[in-house]
């Protein structure tokens, strides 16, 4: 559905995106991990025949080909940045129905099904809804316009908690036959999606597997979040670090962030319990994608790591 | 097909922006003004007073058709790029030339309604005067084609601009440019540095807002002296058609190379 060929792109003397070589089956659901300017949004740009590149791109059975528009019928697309438009949100849905070439019935019917059926929110000004909505809204377009492959650019960045998590809600029930590719830097987001994970960093390709085995590869495991009453996070920091499975530490007035070795999160939980320590809360945390990125390029002397991914 | 759709959106949002209202009632007032002071004039001398109405309104579209103009597009795509708005309809299934040809079509329709809505006021009281409708159709004629030329120079710098207020920042210097090298510009330079006629002549046709002026003053058959030194000349040697024809196509030239210079810059911005 997406095949990369020594894909490469460059801005002048830099060096964005250097030799990509990936494939993503039909209706696979695969995040595109990295730090803000490691060539997300310009692979993305390459996708939708933006920008010129080196090498080959096939999407959907097409070759994409710079500047030609014909692949991004077939590409529905959120950014980053919902765009601001004087159109009320019905306006809106119509001009890029019409734009995509589609019947406005379809992506009206996916809004509703969104939860935003334009009967109540289509005599609204685009700039009245809130980012979430706005987001949501571009969802329902790029899936109800016929699109086979959605492209996600960190769509929740600008988003609070609840917006995202309810953005990511709709993009699980409804994009079950799509080929999904979401670009983000949020670990926790891509647990909630991702069948893959594509780790771009320095450039290149670093990693190309499952979450599962970017942890094995990376040796990173969950972090967890202990909360305890201020006048005993001292206490709880000393007693844990004589654990064996605790590889690092980290407090605040709250509670303890706690680093630990390979699976051994319930380990850490005994010993608090067997310890009687006060904590009163406990939650699991993604590794930090800087932790991942670090174990990656230790792993991979710049060479990409495989993790055994398509 | 494309182009159109993007056009008529882009006539849906100038519609509602203030500038084309603004456009529209300087020239709904400007026009009705002129138009009842030269109430007098009509019942002693005919179409005269009515002929100075067109006058003034020329000399008001000069100043402010190409500022709203160049306003309107310079905001255009710089502007769009800003709000996230254009990196969004790029990635639909339209080319950079489409959306380029969209702006154009959309901002030029715009002003060319707000200058129907404006020149219509004065044409309606032409109508009750019972005067003829052929000079004014032909003013607003006119003043369309010289908004085209400043929307393409506006879609241009747009094109190039990062943003949208260094885009605003540059069309209104070269409004103010083509103004100071007017006429008066044209007569301080010819005094001080003695410049020959020809530079002179060919300069009031490269100008747009020149050659609108004289393209008019020609076209309206009103008074030669309002032409200026370069004018005169240029009359002299190319007579009434030969001049209306030369401004015209001056306009005109302005309005195609702009476009295609913009739209190349525009298309080649990866």
């Amino acid at each position: 559905m997406i095949a990369a060929a020594g894909l490469g792109k460059s801005y002048g003397d830099q060096r964005v995106l250097g030799d990509l070589d990936f494939h993503i089956e039909a209706g696979e659901r695969v995040a595109l991990l990295g730090l803000n300017g490691a060539g997300k949004t310009t692979l993305f740009r390459c996708l939708l025949a933006l920008t010129d590149f080196e090498g080959e791109l096939r999407v959907a059975g097409d070759t994409v080909t710079p500047g030609r528009k014909e692949v991004r019928r077939k590409i529905g697309y959120v950014p980053q940045q919902a765009p601001l438009y004087d159109m009320t949100l019905t306006e809106f849905v119509a001009f890029f129905s019409a734009l995509r070439g589609v019947a406005m019935d379809g992506p009206a019917s996916t809004l509703a099904a969104l939860g935003m059926p334009l009967e109540e929110t289509g005599a609204k000004a685009l700039n009245e809804l809130s980012g979430g909505m706005v987001q949501k809204a571009l969802l329902g377009l790029a899936l109800g316009s016929g699109s086979s492959v959605l492209l996600l650019d960190e769509p929740t960045a600008n988003l609070d908690p609840g917006a995202r998590r309810d953005l990511f809600r709709r993009v699980r029930e409804i994009a079950a036959e799509t080929t999904l590719l979401f670009a983000s830097h949020r670990l926790d987001e891509i647990e909630l999606l991702a069948d893959r994970v594509l780790v771009l960093h320095g450039g290149g390709l670093a990693f190309d597997g499952t979450l599962e085995e970017l942890w094995r590869a990376t040796d990173a495991a969950p972090r967890l979040w202990l909360s305890a009453p201020a006048h005993e996070v001292e206490r709880v920091v000393a007693e844990l670090r004589e654990c064996p499975v605790v590889s690092d530490l980290r407090a605040n007035g709250a509670g303890v962030e706690v680093d630990v070795r390979g699976d051994a999160s319930l380990d850490v939980l005994l010993e608090v319990r067997q310890r009687g320590l006060p904590v009163t809360e406990f939650r699991t945390r993604p590794p930090s994608l800087e932790h991942v990125l670090d174990r990656l390029e230790g792993h991979g002397d710049a060479s990409p790591v495989d993790g055994g991914g398509g | 097909m494309t182009a159109r759709l993007l056009a008529q959106a882009g006539v849906r949002e100038s519609v509602r922006a203030y500038w084309f209202w603004l456009n529209a009632g300087i020239f709904v007032a400007g026009g009705l003004l002129l138009m009842l002071f030269g109430q007098v004039d009509v019942s002693l001398l005919g179409y005269r007073s009515y002929g100075r109405a067109l006058a003034g309104l020329m000399q008001l579209a000069l100043f402010v058709v190409p500022l709203m103009a160049l306003l309107s597009s310079g905001a255009a795509i710089a502007g769009a790029r800003e709000t996230g708005a254009l990196d969004y309809l790029l990635a639909q299934p339209v080319t950079r030339e489409e959306v380029f040809a969209g702006k154009w079509l959309g901002v030029t329709a715009a002003v060319a309604a707000s200058l129907v809505v404006g020149y219509g006021a004065t044409g309606a009281v032409a109508a009750v005067k019972g005067v003829p409708a052929l000079p004014i159709a032909m003013l607003l004629l006119f003043t369309v084609v010289l908004a085209a030329a400043f929307v393409s120079i506006g879609l241009w710098v747009s094109a190039l601009a990062s943003t949208r207020g260094r885009a605003t920042s540059v069309v209104f210097t070269l409004w103010l440019a083509f103004l100071a090298l007017g006429s008066l510009g044209l007569m301080a330079a010819f005094v001080r540095w003695g410049l020959p006629v020809g530079v002179l002549q060919v300069w009031s046709l490269v100008n747009p807002v020149e050659a609108f002026r004289l393209a008019m003053i020609a076209l309206l058959e009103a008074d030669p002296g309002l032409l200026g030194p370069a004018g005169a000349a240029l009359l002299g040697d190319l007579g009434r058609v030969g001049l209306i024809a030369a401004a015209s196509g001056s306009l005109v030239a302005w309005t195609a190379l702009a476009y295609w210079a913009g739209r190349r810059a525009f298309a080649s911005a990866t």
